[in-house]
């Protein structure tokens, strides 16, 4: 073994050791509501807390998977993610696609009014909403929430995209077209593929939104049996003078793991088209 | 351009909102009833099956709303998202009427229905004359401690008792009395015990300043002994742990309490040495409430549902399932309510209990009191000081209210 | 000149159901809420209000006084403050991430994006009750084995405002890092390459290429996470201010002071008109940033 190989291998454990360090700081909260959804006893809090659980039991998880309408929530929860994912996606590119490659007037002024939308606090939105959707019959409608939550998140899906699109090099899509590709198969061919990181970026930003917004859903969606993951744990939780804590905790961590296993997944997707070779010099 | 397009689009839009019609009613709906609650399980359960039986041909559905003032706000008069009646605390009654969303029940009881219900619920469910909720059961505040470390000769019938207790059990850990002593529901006995008040019926915010700025000033050197915490997971845990020897806290401990295995005592709630008053917190009254186009489509449903609500039967039922302390006197008289500790003391207890104000100002003294209270006790700001910023600041909000 | 029309006609087709969608839920509300600021929808007015003209801003000029003076300066300082370290962490993180010979980088990514996973006011729940607790929370039992004296760690408020900078951190950095390493994945491995032929160290190499070819990329996340961070409203309210459990922290955020001072009067022309006047205030800055930045160019 040479010097560099042992200076390598020391700078590669220590490097190790401090994401381990880093993680398990990080999960401290985490490992604390798992500790507690483990517990059998009823309290958020213990004067001699410990990450191994007192009185182990699996109770509580037996409780929220098989005692509440968590799996009505979770189809309902899948079926708005999946469907506004898509639909955000869907809308998304061909705008941001136009945004960075064309230029038309009002491009700039609609652009500079995007990022500016965002300063307006929405605490009072809501009404505004309410007044839109009613009319519609979209009140208590799952198309309600699917537009609320697309229209939510388009100004960032707009802009993250087209963030993206903007530092691809326009040669190779030049070269495509002078063989007679049309725009829509440049863009599913050549750009999206280039595009995978921020494509998946933006789906997962708005997975995550619809995952863990709970004030539409409470308020818009009457009934628990319409309810999304998030809207059912608030109630779990709502009524704090009763509530059970380690089955709230239990909740919490059971609805976390799905959109985990989702990001593990897309890690491998996550490196862009660009370094895999063929386009390069 | 585009701006432009959008603010037309945005323009046609309202318009369409203005057209929108009238819907009308199903007959099969007529028999349907929909009441949002935010209650536990136990009292729903109680309600569901005494219903199932006295009207077995109306359909009641109940529906847990968490975020029920929120969203009734929004879709109050929409018979398309609203529910028929709602089970809540009196306390927005006040809001509620004024926006135009309840309809009075008086005239939907059968005569004589509420004879003999506690004064004290008929007068809390009372806005402007005007009877806006049938109460089922009411709740107060209670003072409990614990069997093993204080003995029933040790329990404080007066406020300087409870600070001498507090004073010797006080320490390394432990506490003698513990209270969310920062958080007006629970300030509101004191302040009360000192013959003050948070709003009057008028509307006016501290009616009394000299009283609450008494109060303030004698409690402190309880909040001296307390933990620097006022929310409730802390409070009840303190107390649930066996940390705290006793406690001033509402009926929805006592399960958990029973659950961790505390042998819990019940008293009176202790008196002001200076005043001679007893400390009178506030009582809630839970009852139910009808939206106006329920009250004028589904009158003969909701007439049938209401009369056997007010039967003692459900009020038995509701204080066996729950500890629920009924609304009608009546219920009372049935042995096994009788014989409840802890129904039987909030019975007692609600001859002193002031109910929480149900006018649409109230809203904002939570909020005012609530940072009059964390000024003094937490941030250790000057009395006075405070209490002049709090009388300006729920001014200025109730001012803005209209 | 036809086919620029043409063109231009294409162009928004394409675009037009996004800012369609964007006119609904976001540009609507916005000039809905204006509207309702003109009126004098309250609770005695809540379904007959009718147009009161500006009464409602004449009466919200009250509000911005020197709470809200001193609110809006710590809103800035936590916008600056989060923002520097968002970006400062996330970097560093991502480009350790980022070794080629680190095997377990998936794991850890995966761990570290955990807290974004959980549902908001479930992980401000545990931070504050978990973490922060001055009788059972982790942080003083801590201190409690290592002797030291337990601290009220929300009362006062700088410490407030450092643990609401943690819990904001905790929440902001998945995102930041996500966004960053997907960027850093889109960086041509082949200049790294012939930079280090060329002899060039790491820092050249993160001054020279990395952050010039991830500025362009991340800028949009960035952009709107500073307007996020701007509003932040729950880690605050949640935290410190929440009614009923409040800490004794005087640290507002503008939105949490309008909350208590405006929004709870249910008094929607009121609030209406104040929100109106917060979006104006937010534009005027955004406005200058901008301006300024494109002077750079």
């Amino acid at each position: 073994m040479t010097k560099k190989q042992i200076k390598e291998r020391v700078g590669l454990t220590a490097l190790n050791a401090f994401f381990i360090v880093l993680c398990f700081v990080t999960l401290i909260p985490i490992l604390y509501a798992v500790s507690v959804s483990l517990s059998g006893q009823n309290s958020l809090l213990s004067s001699d807390f410990s990450f191994i659980p007192k009185d182990f039991t699996l109770d509580n998880y037996k409780e929220v998977i098989f005692g509440e309408d968590i799996l009505t929530w979770f189809k309902n929860t899948i079926f708005l993610a999946v469907v506004t994912v898509s639909l955000s996606l869907l809308i998304a590119v061909p705008a941001a696609y136009c945004f960075s490659r064309r230029r038309f007037p009002g491009r700039k002024t609609i652009l500079k009014c995007l990022v500016l939308l965002n300063s307006f606090p929405a605490i009072l939105s809501m009404f505004a909403i309410y007044r839109l959707l009613r009319p519609m019959g979209l009140i208590n409608h799952r198309v309600g929430l699917i537009l609320v939550y697309t229209g939510t998140m388009a100004v960032f899906s707009l802009w993250n995209t087209k963030g993206y699109f903007d530092t691809i090099p326009t040669e190779i899509e030049e070269a495509a077209k002078i063989d007679g590709a049309s725009d829509i198969q440049v863009v599913l061919k050549i750009v999206l593929p280039l595009a995978k990181p921020s494509i998946i970026t933006t789906a997962l930003q708005v997975l995550i939104y619809v995952w863990n917004e709970y004030i539409y859903a409470t308020t818009f969606m009457t009934g628990e049996s319409k309810y999304t993951l998030a809207a059912g744990l608030n109630s779990l939780q709502a009524t704090e003078m009763t509530g059970s804590w380690p089955v709230f905790a239990a909740a919490s961590i059971t609805v976390s793991i799905p959109v985990l296993i989702i990001f593990f997944m897309c890690q491998k997707y996550m490196t862009s088209g660009l370094t895999a070779g063929g386009v390069k010099g | 351009m585009k701006r432009l397009l959008s603010i037309l689009l945005c323009a046609c839009l309202l318009l369409s909102l203005a057209a929108c019609g009238e819907q009308t009613l199903d007959p099969d709906e007529a028999n349907k009833l929909v009441i949002w609650h935010d209650k536990e399980d136990a009292v729903i359960a109680a309600l569901e099956s005494y219903l199932a039986t006295a009207v077995p041909d109306l359909e009641v559905v109940f529906e847990k709303k968490t975020s029920l003032t929120d969203s009734l706000k929004l879709v109050g008069n929409d018979p398309s998202a609203a529910p028929d009646m709602f089970i809540f605390a009196h306390d927005k009654i006040g809001v509620f009427a004024e926006m135009g969303i309840l309809a009075p029940i008086e005239s939907l009881l059968e005569e004589g229905a509420l004879e003999n219900y506690l004064p004290m619920t008929l007068e809390a469910a009372t806005y402007k004359d005007t009877l806006y909720q049938l109460p089922l059961y009411f709740e107060t505040l209670l003072f409990m401690y614990n069997h093993r470390y204080m003995q029933d000769e040790e329990v404080p019938t007066t406020t300087d008792e409870l600070l001498a207790y507090m004073e010797n059990n006080t320490g390394r850990g432990r506490y003698g009395f513990v209270e969310q002593h920062s958080t007006a529901y629970y300030s509101a006995a004191w302040i009360h015990g000192f013959g003050g008040s948070i709003i009057d019926d008028t509307g006016v915010p501290f009616p009394d300043a000299q009283a609450v700025k008494d109060a303030l000033n004698y409690h402190s050197q309880f909040v001296a002994l307390m933990p620097g915490e006022t929310e409730y997971n802390t409070v009840n845990t303190l107390f649930l742990e066996g940390k705290a020897d006793a406690t001033i806290g509402g009926p929805w401990m006592v399960p958990s309490a029973r659950a961790a295995e505390i042998d819990l005592g019940i008293a009176p709630m202790p008196t002001v040495d200076s005043t001679g008053k007893a400390l009178a917190p506030y009582s809630g009254v839970q009852g139910i409430h009808v939206l106006n186009f329920a009250a004028e489509q589904k009158t003969e449903a909701v007439k049938k549902l209401l009369s056997v609500l007010t039967a003692p039967t459900i009020g038995i039922d509701l204080a066996l399932a729950s500890g629920c302390a009924p609304a009608n006197s009546l219920c009372y008289d049935d042995e096994r309510v009788a014989n409840d500790e802890l129904v039987q003391s909030m019975r007692t207890t609600a001859e002193i209990a002031v109910p929480m104000p149900n006018i649409p100002e109230m809203d904002v003294m939570w909020t005012v009191v609530g940072n009059l209270l964390t000024d003094v006790n937490l941030s250790g700001k000057d009395i006075d000081d405070s209490f002049d910023a709090a009388l300006a600041q729920a001014n200025q909000l109730i001012d803005a209210m209209k | 000149m036809k086919n620029r029309k043409k063109d231009t006609l294409i162009s928004y087709a394409w675009s037009s159901p996004s800012l369609i969608l964007i006119a609904l839920m976001v540009v609507f509300p916005i000039l809905y809420t204006a509207y309702i600021s003109l009126t004098n929808m309250n609770v005695y007015h809540w379904f007959d209000f009718t147009v009161v003209g500006l009464e409602n801003y004449i009466k919200a000029l009250f509000v911005f006084d020197s709470g809200f003076l001193s609110a809006l300066f710590a809103t800035i300082l936590w916008t600056v403050v989060n923002m520097i370290l968002q970006l400062v962490i996330a970097f560093v993180l991502v480009s350790l991430l980022n070794i080629q010979k680190l095997k377990l980088r998936k794991l850890y990514k995966t761990f570290l994006m955990f807290p974004w996973a959980m549902p908001g006011y479930v992980s401000i729940l545990l931070w504050k009750t978990g973490m922060f607790n001055t009788q059972f929370g982790l942080l003083n039992q801590w201190m409690e084995k290592l002797g030291q004296e337990t601290v009220r760690w929300l009362s006062n408020d700088v410490s407030a405002f450092i643990c609401c900078t943690v819990v904001n951190l905790w929440l902001a950095l998945p995102f930041m890092i996500m966004i960053m390493d997907g960027a850093m994945q889109s960086i041509d491995r082949s200049y790294f390459e012939s930079a280090i032929l060329d002899g060039a160290t790491w820092l050249d190499r993160t001054r020279y290429i990395t952050i010039p070819a991830i500025t362009p990329i991340i800028s949009p996340a960035v952009i709107i996470t500073v307007f996020t961070t701007f509003k932040q409203f729950d880690v605050v309210y949640l935290l410190t201010q929440q009614a009923g459990a409040k800490t004794g922290s005087g640290f507002h955020t503008i939105l949490t002071y309008a909350y208590e001072n405006a929004f709870i009067t249910n008094n929607y022309g009121y609030s209406s008109a104040i929100s109106i006047i917060i979006f104006i205030l937010l534009l005027v800055f955004s406005a200058k940033y901008q301006m300024k930045e494109e002077g750079d160019r």
